[in-house]
């Protein structure tokens, strides 16, 4: 019924917001088809409206950050390449590029998005993994819950931390030196702030995808972790801690295969990825901190807040910051 | 005979061989060149990097302690569990068998996460419980911990070893029991130095095999070994290519080699300790009885104590699963929980696109992957155990080969070999994969039992006329049923749970149910995760049924 209500909507709604270049849509319709690697989850309702309203099918393929590149790379070398379309967090979206996986495409769905959105022509960054302090709002009240990331280190919260290993997860070391560069006056402040956190000992998961049940379950009171979260887990008693300073976190790019099969249904499917309807469809069913202008993750309070983009670190400085952390966090 | 051996030795290491070696080979090449593919300039860094790691010395004691104890745990439950269940008249003995493989058949990320509900030291169930006893209150028994990660490794190994264990069991000969009770051995004394000695091939391959699977374990190190800050290998691994983007595999393959050495180094120990396979013939020509010990007055004590067991160690953290498949969120047991049940989950699993087509793929994959790993595993079993020569322990090295690799570097071997074939991206890469890497399920129950077979057996087919394959179908098969029913047992639930090569291998069209344990994983969704892990014990279930009752049909003996 779900599914039947949406290709409806798709049928009525997407077809004014989705003007896509009749020559596009006849050269996209004669490929059939178009298949998307990407490392999102909960695709598969807007690819249902795509495939409504264009009459494509569009398949879609889920790969893990940490498969991603080896996946893409040992196909495309093959010439295997099955994907038409990639999206994957944006310092993999550099690497790719710099190997000559992606096309030069710029999508007209995407003009009114920001500019620093657009650093080249073959990568369109349409979100961000923002990484915030969710918290159990029936443990803590929002008038405790932290106000500053500094709070973190007030040792009230000793043990009733959880967060991703701060010396292997890339997004966490890229979170914690974001958190240098954009908002600790000074490096002895950051420093201080580490040490801090470290020895409240909060306990170390594999990724992101661990740190919310802890918290839901009671296990744990304070997690730093995906604001996402909120909506995906409802109704699990989670918030998050409106802060002073800036949300962070790693932009999300896409772009279209260079050895793409489909290269017409490719762009298509590009265009349509980046219109306003789609980008509020992930926001609104997974939370998604999205860049069409104007569209917020229905969480109470996101649209107020300054969630900015991390700089792409290198594979050097993540691995030399990993190092750093694990002596910091006591990783022995 | 021998030259149908001759023959039947070289062209089953070439087919083992061409299906185990090319991902390993794969993994060699990717561990020697630069960059992140198979292929690149030759470079030695990555092994200096990996080895000259100050904390490898430390990762490798944890490594040891927690690889032999969970092997020990896993062997020694399944002893008793075997033993109770075949050569006892212990009550619901059915009931017991299936407990016993129940662990085989959950996605062990899950039944690890329901052991952290269970006993974390915050507010695990089993904690929460306890510490309403008086004196207790603050207790807080922590999963977080190597004991944790060997109690849990263990059980999920048990099924492994059970397996192994239990065909062995059933075709011993009592008469040998018998022979020492009258030479005056006690009860205890004639367990010790007649049944156990006489079992020593099938409880090394139980050991060595849990061993091997331990130390390519990832779900235990992860999800209770991490948040302990307790590093293995396999944890180290995962963070030597984690951190960053860019994962490199090769790097993870070149540490991965030590784990590989390990393995073969293991087999060609469990080959030197069983060399004399004679002594452990237990059904020859003179007369096969296996029979039942009865338990009389111990009969429901003993029921009593294994059944409270199982119920704590299997039945409990199934039940979380039940439980957490039902409530809206991870949450503790309470009024409030229990009014917000619902089958939510279980609609939503049911409801997924992919589901059916997934669901479709695994059973087809379980149940002729299975069959078909199993018929290979009975040629390579015969060769290993009967022809015994340089070839036939090449063999079986090559059968543990892709098996022995840690998980997260294998499925990327897979890769690497199938992109260079027309089979990239068809089931079929799925159905070899599994077979190759999971061989030894097969090999190791049929290899104990054809160990317990006497060549006079087939000495007498042969001289009645028959050749060797009539030999095998009409007098070996029959006698290895317990074996076969136990190797397609392990690999039919292997296959409908696999998650290693699947979300490497799978693309769309392949789904396999593995897809959707990935996907309500990496989004911690363990709602859907558990609906799911519960509607794959009901599948496996369905299988062993299956199987179960196929073997009783063909079975020669009456127990």
């Amino acid at each position: 019924m779900k599914r039947l209500l949406i290709v409806f909507l798709a049928l009525i709604i997407v077809p004014s917001a989705f003007a896509a270049d009749s020559d596009l849509v006849q050269k996209a319709k004669a490929e059939g088809q178009v298949s998307f690697y990407a490392n999102m989850t909960a695709i598969a309702p807007i690819m249902d409206v795509f495939n409504a309203q264009t009459g494509l099918a569009g398949k879609y393929t889920r790969i893990s950050t940490s498969k991603f590149l080896a996946t893409v790379l040992t196909e495309y070398q093959a010439g295997k390449l099955m994907a038409d379309v990639l999206q994957a967090p944006l310092p993999v979206m550099q690497m790719l590029k710099a190997k000559g996986v992606l096309a030069p495409y710029t999508s007209a769905s995407a003009a009114d998005y920001p500019a620093w959105t657009r650093q080249d022509d073959q990568i369109q960054t349409f979100g961000i993994e923002y990484v915030g302090l969710i918290y159990n709002k029936e443990l803590v009240k929002a008038a405790d819950a932290p106000k500053r990331y500094e709070d973190l280190t007030d040792p009230r919260w000793k043990n009733k931390i959880v967060m991703a290993n701060p010396a292997s997860h890339a997004t966490t070391i890229s979170w914690l030196v974001g958190l240098k560069e954009n908002v600790f006056k000074s490096e002895d402040k950051w420093m201080e702030f580490l040490k801090g956190l470290a020895a409240n000992r909060p306990m170390l998961v594999k990724s992101f995808g661990p740190t919310p049940a802890p918290v839901e379950s009671g296990e744990k009171h304070i997690a730093i972790s995906m604001p996402k979260y909120i909506i995906t887990k409802a109704p699990a008693p989670l918030d998050w801690a409106r802060l002073e300073q800036p949300l962070m976190g790693t932009p999300r790019g896409i772009a279209i295969s260079s050895s793409a099969k489909n290269p017409n249904a490719a762009k298509l499917f590009m265009d349509f990825w980046l219109t306003k309807k789609a980008m509020a469809k992930l926001s609104a069913e997974v939370g998604e901190y999205v860049l069409a202008p104007g569209v917020f993750p229905p969480i109470d309070g996101m649209d107020k807040a300054k969630v900015i983009p991390i700089r792409t670190l290198s594979e050097k400085e993540i691995s030399s910051y990993g190092t750093m952390f694990k002596k910091i966090f006591k990783l022995h | 005979m021998v030259n149908k051996r001759s023959v039947l030795t070289p062209a089953l290491i070439a087919l083992v061989g061409f299906l185990t070696v090319c991902p390993v080979v794969m993994l060699i090449f990717g561990s020697f060149s630069t960059g992140l593919g198979a292929f690149g300039e030759f470079t030695l860094d990555k092994y200096i990097q990996g080895y000259t790691d100050p904390e490898l010395g430390g990762i490798i004691l944890n490594t040891i302690i927690f690889v032999l104890g969970s092997s020990f745990v896993a062997t020694g439950l399944a002893l008793l569990l075997a033993y109770l269940n075949t050569r006892t008249d212990i009550p619901f003995k059915f009931m017991f068998r299936i407990i016993s493989i129940i662990p085989m058949m959950i996605p062990h990320i899950l039944f690890s996460v329901s052991w952290v509900l269970l006993l974390n030291p915050s507010n695990g169930l089993i904690n929460l419980f306890l510490r309403q006893i008086p004196g207790l209150e603050n207790l807080a028994i922590n999963i977080y911990s190597l004991p944790g990660m060997i109690l849990v490794e263990g059980l999920l190994d048990l099924p492994i070893a059970y397996l192994i264990l239990a065909p062995a069991m059933a075709s011993f000969d009592i008469s040998l029991e018998e022979s020492s009770k009258v030479c005056g051995g006690s009860t205890l004394r004639t367990l010790f130095r007649v049944t156990l000695p006489v079992l020593r091939p099938a409880i090394l391959a139980a050991f060595i095999l849990s061993l091997v699977r331990s130390l390519a374990s990832f779900a235990v190190p992860s999800v209770i070994g991490m948040p302990g800050r307790i590093y293995v290998l396999a944890t180290h691994i995962y963070q030597s290519i984690a951190t960053g983007f860019a994962a490199d595999f090769g790097k993870a393959a070149a540490i991965g080699m030590s784990v590989l050495a390990t393995s073969i180094t293991l087999i060609y120990v469990y080959r030197y300790l069983t060399s004399e396979s004679e002594k452990y013939v237990t059904i020859s020509s003179r007369g096969y009885r296996p029979s039942v010990i009865e338990l009389k007055g111990a009969r429901y004590p003993m029921f009593g104590l294994v059944g409270i067991l199982s119920m704590i160690l299997i039945v409990l953290p199934v039940l979380v699963l039940l439980y957490t498949s039902m409530v809206p969120y991870s949450m503790i047991p309470s009024a409030k929980a229990f009014s917000m049940m619902s089958w939510k989950h279980w609609i939503e699993v049911i409801n997924d696109p992919i589901s059916l087509l997934s669901l479709k793929n695994s059973v087809f994959l379980g149940v002729f992957g299975a069959t078909l790993g199993v018929t290979l595993s009975i040629f390579v079993a015969y060769v290993i155990v009967k022809v015994r020569s340089h070839a036939s322990g090449l063999l079986e090295s090559l059968s543990f080969l892709s098996f022995s690799f840690p998980g997260i570097v294998i499925g990327v071997g897979f890769m690497w070999f199938f992109v260079r074939t027309p089979l990239y991206a068809t089931i079929w890469t799925l159905l070899i994969g599994y077979i190759a890497t999971y061989l030894p399920y097969g090999v190791r129950p049929l290899t104990s039992a054809f160990v317990q077979v006497h060549s006079h057996l087939e000495e007498s087919s042969q001289v009645c006329g028959a050749g060797p394959f009539t030999t095998m179908r009409r007098i070996v098969i029959p006698l290895l049923i317990p074996g076969i029913v136990s190797g397609w047992i392990l690999m039919a639930t292997m296959f409908v749970r696999e998650l290693t090569l699947s979300v490497v291998l799978s693309r769309p069209g392949t789904e396999v149910l593995a897809v959707q344990i990935f996907r309500f994983a990496e989004d911690g969704l363990w709602g859907q995760l558990s609906a799911l892990g519960i509607m794959m014990i009901i599948i496996s279930t369905a299988l062993v049924l299956l199987a179960t009752l196929v073997g009783m049909k063909f079975k020669p003996v009456e127990e």
